[in-house]
């Protein structure tokens, strides 16, 4: 049967047209809902089709991968001066104890033409440096983690609002009729982690729940409830779904209510995606080159390195924003051994997601973004002269990076001062950088607006907010 | 044509959007202020002209007569308005809001021609019943319905009004004769209402955030369905839940139901400021009571003065006084106190079940260990004549070496590994190899001395951080992990989960612990276990790829020389240092308790019976905890009040002016007799002056029946809110609701009786395409948990017990293990309490249930309902477990009966007979699928089927997935 029914469902509905104009209204508005998002929208040409936004949950530690202080050695072990603290709030964990200095204990190089400094612990990441944006002067209001990620990814610290990959699958709909528009995928970590990553971190907030990210599971079932069960063939399932369509539509001559039309498409969205999410998933028909450039990780099911094949993969399918995350960030204690455990993780699968779109040709279009919800502090969490120090959270200063899609590459915008601890110049708020990438998709983030609950919401927010020019090519 | 009837389509839309505008372009009707101009002052000055003193522009305001006087006096306000100068025009550019347009400024003019009358928001003033004739719903319906020349939709078919009747009042399918009343008496009433109420109190089984601790507040889910059962006035519920514990002579459930305000998330996140946490639970109390009995967007006033409503940034601290002497700190988990100890009569039915399943399992279990005896007899003397004295549990593992980060790796002939050449801080080391044993159990390391020294480094003691079992096929390009369950080592060491010493760090990916045998000799060998979770068997092109790694935070703790074993012996071969049973038994030593024990670790009827056993014990031991004294979160007061600041911009420690317990005088005043607590509060949210409450209430009421209200915006009745569709209605029935006593149950019963609610659901009249003019009945699709409750009982499957601690239905595995790593895990509860009632589900405030779509997310109050359609709703409805089994209950039912099978399970799930299209429709997939499942029984076998049941359970599920199935209509 396949397609063949579905086809005759369509023609069928629209050969009522003329009789029926609300369900047939229903269905061709719908239609065009599914590939083009909303019609005011692009506001501009975009220089990014799509987003690959890899998240660092936990807050990376700019003082150990990208913010080079070596002027801080001087001042090991001392107390940081008030004048730089400048009453900053601490998490309860360390405001009682002393403020000393822990200047930052990797070795760093600069990389590619452009120069720009990273850390003995991303060597992989100095061979892309050249197509790199670093933004060193990130900031945003949050200290604590689920404040701080729920405002890095939709704008408020509380939760109940869209997440950026929301808002942008609602303002742009989607580039493949097979997958959904906002796909997220978790590494899988063997240890418990100390930050749940929540759902509403890709949650659709107030707008309709059919932006709200899906979560590609590393499992049997990549999506919750996609596998039919074992004995029950594929054609039989399309039998039984042609005869729920028909008994659907008979149904809807009676009622005329446009939903069952909709309940019919979505039976058979849901069919297609049976198969082309498998098909998605399993990378067994990527050569081996393509796993030793994404490194020995890359050949786990489930692991940040396969995640960032599955986002190539899922950005060739015209996928519109694709979000990884990456747990277990927040080094409180033990720089040497467990900061630089997630580096290995994460380095060489960056590096190489970024050289294989180029390769493809597609970073011209694809906004990748790196980067955690804050930074850490300067000064060191337990004894600062042992091997077992951490750092504890920074809102104020933090470093991210941006690559392709119209983005100044090779590049380092805005600086910290002498203790990466304030920004020194070209503050990049996190509200700014949600307008930049809005921005680099042709969307005016001013404009962009959804009302509930009586108020145009945005997800830059009330506060001022801007397009960073110095980002962009 | 088309273009014709989309016209006339649009332009109905548009009245039904904008209905302020068509009726002043009319002409008909003079200008009203709440209903013509305050919206459009709202949507367009009152951001910059409002009462937000630091958003105001140019110091003028326009929500006010007096202040906005002089503007509309000298003309300024239209000049403004209507300039084509871009630094003139209002709303500017800047602002990103369109110009008005013509009938907007036609509306502005008209008003100030017929003198500028000024008035309130339509919901700030008290409601009014005028005179009604007959049932007031439909007196007022067709009033407005005949203004547009239309009329009420014939009645629905009775099945219709059956199952419509039926699912609002209980939330199940009709199971026999039901009038109004006796679904009004049924005990699921009470369970249908209180799943509204525990979406709108966002009542979980956990904190939330960060450490999502379980709580204990079931108890407060049964005083709920317990007041809705007994009809409780809605004045007297909001009193028990503002203030049980402030009641003369409180009764413990009183006490219980102030439950409701501590409904909200705790956050027990390490660094976080518990004042901080204190606050933000004040602040959702207040926000809630907003949402729930005001319809207001207090939330907007933690940061500054309301944009739009008479509410004050002060006000809203004021309010915020009520809850902010509670005896709490802002702790969280076990620590949120006030707490009552509180044992609830309502577990101990769970108890007796659960006791019930282990009973039936028990003997189960005894009679397979008796079954089992026989073949171990013959185990063992096969054993006994094949074992030989030079038997080995443990097998050498030869392959090929690699280290990442260039140590030099070589294997001897005694399979001895060595490590040799640059001595990295910290490296990886790998054994590849194929393993010829029939399957591998477990794996054994042993670490030896070399030079005296069991490391390369300086101290001469190995860290090894982690280790890892993976399976590499040949020509493959992935690589799959292989989960280790246990690991023991002959070094035992006590220490913290953070630190180098035990050898299970080495299962954890964490660098910052693993296993160290420091502090015992370095010049003997040590030994370490690793059990497989799942015997592994090995293709013959697969390869085990077992990986040392050295990541510790100081590094230079290489192991300098190893070997490998593995294991196919089952049970405490693996997971024991001492010698396996059959080395005894070679040996001539017959343990047979041990023999026994690695026998019916193999032995896999003995393991189904005992693991079904032991879910019913771990059940058991739960409920029976459950039943008894419990700490329930309620509200109590503090011996010393604390002072209430009002908080700039909404910052917790940003202190401002100190406040004391008040109202927003422009809701209502407080009335002269009430005490300035928790329980004046609750009177004055009841008071008969209080414009708000009832009012929100019936819209709510309303909004669950026709699946949306009169106020189609039912958390804001503000001026951003919507206007009501039938005003004169909505006040009607709230004064009434008022006038008797807060009624629940009467109330419900006066809009049900309705010829509006009882018509059909047809869309077949275009004119009122959202049907806000109520043309027709109501066709939604219902909530996500009506369908499992649904399909539970139309499949006879659903246990109907009333109220007690959470259950686990089915979920796919995994889910909560992905979101904490494996924190939690999620074990479906077992036998009868699997088929409880969906308001039963275990609530995890991270991840809601999985089956349940569309649903309140528990983490702020919610009262608006969404409804999406998507594929992935299809999917779950298609796929869920509990789905599955519902179609194959329903499949028996069809087979136990001789003839008219299919209208059986018509009957049965859409409570009438199938049309003869459909009939034939269903009949040519059954015949389909039978044919299938006839020549192919095995897939029926993996189904657990015959072919016959396999067929009737595919069909049943078709009709499950009706959208008829799924739809109020």
């Amino acid at each position: 049967m396949s397609e063949h029914s579905l086809q005759t469902t369509r023609r069928y509905f629209l050969g009522q047209c003329t009789g029926v104009s609300v369900g047939a209204m229903a269905l061709h508005a719908m239609g065009q809902q599914e590939s083009v998002g909303l019609p005011q929208l692009p506001h501009f040409a975009a220089k990014a089709k799509r987003v690959i936004f890899l998240t660092q949950s936990g807050g990376p530690s700019q003082l150990e991968l990208f913010d080079h202080k070596p002027g801080l050695m001087q001042w090991a072990g001392k107390e940081l001066p008030e004048s730089v603290r400048n009453g900053q709030r601490l998490t309860t964990m360390t405001s009682g104890q002393k403020q000393l200095i822990l200047p930052g204990i990797t070795k760093f190089s600069r990389h590619g033409q452009s120069g720009s400094t990273i850390s003995e612990w991303l060597p992989h990441l100095g061979e892309v440096a050249d197509d790199l944006c670093f933004i060193k002067s990130m900031t945003t209001d949050q200290i604590n983690h689920a404040p701080a990620m729920t405002q890095f990814l939709t704008g408020h610290q509380l939760p109940g609002r869209p997440s950026m990959g929301a808002w942008i699958s609602y303002g742009l709909g989607s580039m493949n009729r097979n997958l959904p528009d906002y796909l997220v995928l978790i590494s899988k970590m063997q240890r418990p982690s100390d930050q749940p990553l929540y759902d509403h971190y890709w949650g659709s907030g107030f707008l309709p729940s059919r932006y709200q990210g899906v979560k590609l599971r590393n499992s049997k079932d990549p999506v919750l409830y996609l596998t039919d069960p074992e004995g029950l063939p594929r054609h039989l399932r399309r039998g039984m779904l042609d005869g729920l369509a028909e008994i659907n539509q008979m149904h809807f001559e009676q009622t005329q209510d446009p939903e069952i039309t909709t309940r019919i498409r979505q039976y058979e969205m849901a069919y297609r995606m049976q198969a082309s999410v498998p098909e998605l998933t399993d990378l067994s028909d990527e050569p081996d080159h393509v796993f030793d450039m994404y490194g020995p990780d890359s050949r786990r099911a489930g692991s940040y390195a396969a995640n960032c094949i599955l986002a190539r993969r899922l950005a060739e399918r015209g996928v519109r924003f694709i979000q990884l995350f990456h747990p277990d960030w927040d080094h409180h204690s033990r720089l040497p051994s467990w900061c630089s455990a997630r580096c290995r993780d994460t380095d060489q699968p960056s590096a190489a997601l970024i050289k294989d779109l180029k390769q493809r040709g597609m970073l011209d279009e694809t906004l990748v973004i790196w980067g955690g919800e804050f930074g850490r502090g300067v000064a060191g969490q337990g004894k600062w002269d042992s091997p077992e120090a951490g750092r504890d959270h920074h809102p104020r200063c933090f470093t991210m990076w941006m690559a392709g899609a119209g983005v100044k590459h090779g590049t380092t915008y805005g600086a910290t001062d002498d203790f990466s601890y304030n920004v020194a110049e070209n503050p990049v708020h996190v509200r700014d950088l949600h307008a930049t990438v809005m921005h680099q998709l042709g969307i005016d983030h001013e404009r962009f607006t959804f009302r509930s609950q009586g108020l145009d919401f945005r997800l830059t927010g009330v506060e001022q907010s801007h397009v960073v020019k110095g980002l962009i090519a | 044509m088309f273009s014709g009837v989309s016209f006339g389509m649009f332009r109905q839309m548009f009245k039904s959007l904008f209905p302020f505008l068509i009726v002043s372009a009319v002409q008909a009707e003079p200008i009203s202020f709440s209903r013509d101009v305050l919206p459009l002052l709202s949507d367009n000055c009152l951001t910059c002209h409002g009462q937000d003193e630091s958003h105001r522009k140019a110091d003028l305001r326009l929500d006010t007569q007096e202040s906005a006087s002089e503007v509309i006096k000298s003309g300024d306000l239209i000049a403004r308005i209507i300039s084509d100068d871009p630094e003139e025009i209002m709303p500017p550019p800047k602002s990103h809001k369109p110009k008005l347009n013509t009938e907007q400024i036609d509306t502005l003019k008209r008003w100030i021609a017929e003198g500028a009358k000024w008035g309130k928001h339509w919901s700030f003033e008290k409601p009014v019943k005028v005179p009604a004739e007959g049932n007031p719903v439909d007196f007022f319906v067709k009033a407005k319905l005949a203004q547009k020349g239309l009329k009420l939709s014939k009645a629905a078919p009775e099945h219709t009004l059956k199952r419509r009747l039926s699912f609002d009042l209980t939330g199940l399918p009709p199971s026999s004769e039901q009038t109004v009343d006796s679904l009004l008496a049924s005990p699921h009433f009470g369970e249908r209402m209180a799943m509204w109420w525990l979406d709108a109190a966002r009542y979980s089984d956990t904190d939330g955030f960060q450490s999502d601790a379980t709580r204990t507040n079931w108890a407060w889910r049964d005083y709920v369905v317990e007041s809705f059962n007994a009809n409780k006035p809605f004045d007297q519920f909001t009193l028990e839940q503002f203030a049980g514990d402030l009641l003369p002579n409180a009764t413990p459930e009183q006490k219980i139901a102030t439950c409701f305000h501590r409904n909200h998330m705790t956050n027990g996140e390490g660094g976080r400021d518990k004042e901080e946490s204190r606050i933000d639970y004040v602040i959702d109390r207040v926000n809630t009571m907003g949402t729930v009995w005001l319809g207001l967007t207090l939330g907007c006033t933690q940061c500054h003065s309301h944009k739009f409503d008479p509410i004050t940034h002060s006000d809203y601290y004021s309010l915020n006084a009520f809850f902010n002497s509670i005896d709490e700190d802002g702790a969280a988990g076990t620590a949120a106190k006030p707490y009552l100890s509180y044992q609830s009569p309502h577990a101990k039915r769970a108890v007796a079940e659960a006791q019930q399943l282990v009973d039936q399992r028990k003997p189960i279990e005894g009679k397979a260990r008796q079954e089992a005896e026989k073949p171990f007899a013959k185990w063992l003397s096969e054993r006994q004549s094949n074992v030989k004295a030079d038997f080995k549990a443990w097998h050498d593992v030869r392959g090929l070496l690699e280290s990442q980060e260039g140590t030099e790796l070589a294997q001897d002939k005694d399979a001895i590994v060595s490590a040799s050449g640059p001595n990295p801080k910290q490296d990886d080391y790998r054994l590849i190899a194929p393993i010829k044993l029939p399957r591998i159990t477990g794996l054994k390391l042993e670490v030896l001395p070399q030079d005296g020294v069991l490391s390369r480094g300086k101290t001469g003691e190995f860290i090894l951080t982690d280790i890892k079992v993976q399976v590499r096929r040949k020509g493959s390009s992935q690589i799959r992990d292989i989960l280790v369950s246990n690991a023991v080592a002959d070094t035992k060491i006590e220490g913290k989960a953070r630190e180098y010493g035990d050898v299970k760090g080495t299962l954890d990916d964490d660098p910052r612990n693993g296993w160290t045998t420091k502090g015992f000799p370095k010049d003997q060998p040590h030994t370490a276990l690793y059990a497989l979770a799942k015997p592994l068997v090995l293709d013959s092109d697969e390869e085990l790829i077992f990986e040392l790694r050295h990541r510790s935070t100081n590094g230079d703790a290489n192991i300098a020389k190893f070997r490998l074993f593995a294991s196919d012996q089952p049970g405490p071969a693996v997971r024991e240092l001492a010698p396996s049973t059959l080395e005894q038994l070679a040996k001539g030593h017959i343990e047979k308790d041990r023999l026994m024990a690695q026998f019916l670790e193999d032995h896999a009827p003995y393991q189904t019976a005992k693991a079904s056993l032991d879910l019913a014990t771990a059940q058991l031991k739960e409920v029976t905890t459950a039943a008894g004294k419990l700490n329930v979160m309620v509200l109590a007061e503090r011996k010393e009040p604390r002072d209430t600041h009002v908080l700039v911009r909404g910052v917790w420690d940003k202190k401002g002016d100190v406040v004391k317990r008040d109202v927003p005088a422009a809701i209502a005043p407080w009335p002269a007799d009430l005490t300035r607590d928790r329980m004046g509060l609750a009177k004055w949210l009841t008071s008969k002056d209080n414009p708000l409450t009832a009012r929100v209430f019936v819209n709510n009421l309303w909004q669950m029946f026709f699946g949306a209200g009169l106020v189609r915006t039912p958390d804001d009745f503000g001026l951003q809110g919507q206007r009501p569709s039938h005003p004169e209605l909505l006040d009607w029935l709230a004064v009434d609701f008022m006038e008797h006593g807060w009624d629940v149950k009467h109330l419900i019963k006066l809009i049900l009786s309705s010829e509006t609610y009882q018509q059909a659901s047809n869309q077949t009249d275009q004119a009122d395409p959202t049907n806000l003019l109520l043309s027709r009945g109501p066709r939604f699709r219902l909530p996500a948990w009506m369908l499992r409750d649904a399909a539970l009982q139309s499949a006879g499957l659903l246990n109907s017990a009333l109220g007690g601690p959470p259950v686990r239905p089915h979920q796919p595995e995994g889910v909560w293990e992905e979101i904490f790593m494996g924190r939690f895990t999620y074990e479906p509860s077992q036998g009868a309490a699997q088929h409880r009632r969906t308001l039963y589900a275990f609530w995890r405030r991270s991840i809601a249930p999985t089956f349940l779509f569309d649903s309140a997310q528990r983490r702020v109050c919610e009262v608006s309902m969404t409804r999406t359609n998507t594929p992935l709703q299809a999917l779950t409805l298609l796929n869920d477990e509990t789905m599955m089994e519902a179609a194959q209950a329903l499949a028996k039912q069809m087979l136990a009966s001789p003839n008219d099978r299919l209208q059986l399970l018509y009957q049965a799930v859409l409570t009438r007979q199938a049309t003869p299209r459909e009939l034939s429709v269903i009949q040519r997939e059954l015949d389909r699928a039978l044919t299938h499942y006839r020549d192919h029984p095995a897939d029926a076998a993996k189904l657990k089927s015959t072919p016959e049941l396999a067929a009737h359970t595919l069909i049943a599920s078709l009709v499950l997935n009706l959208d008829q199935a799924m739809t109020h209509e």
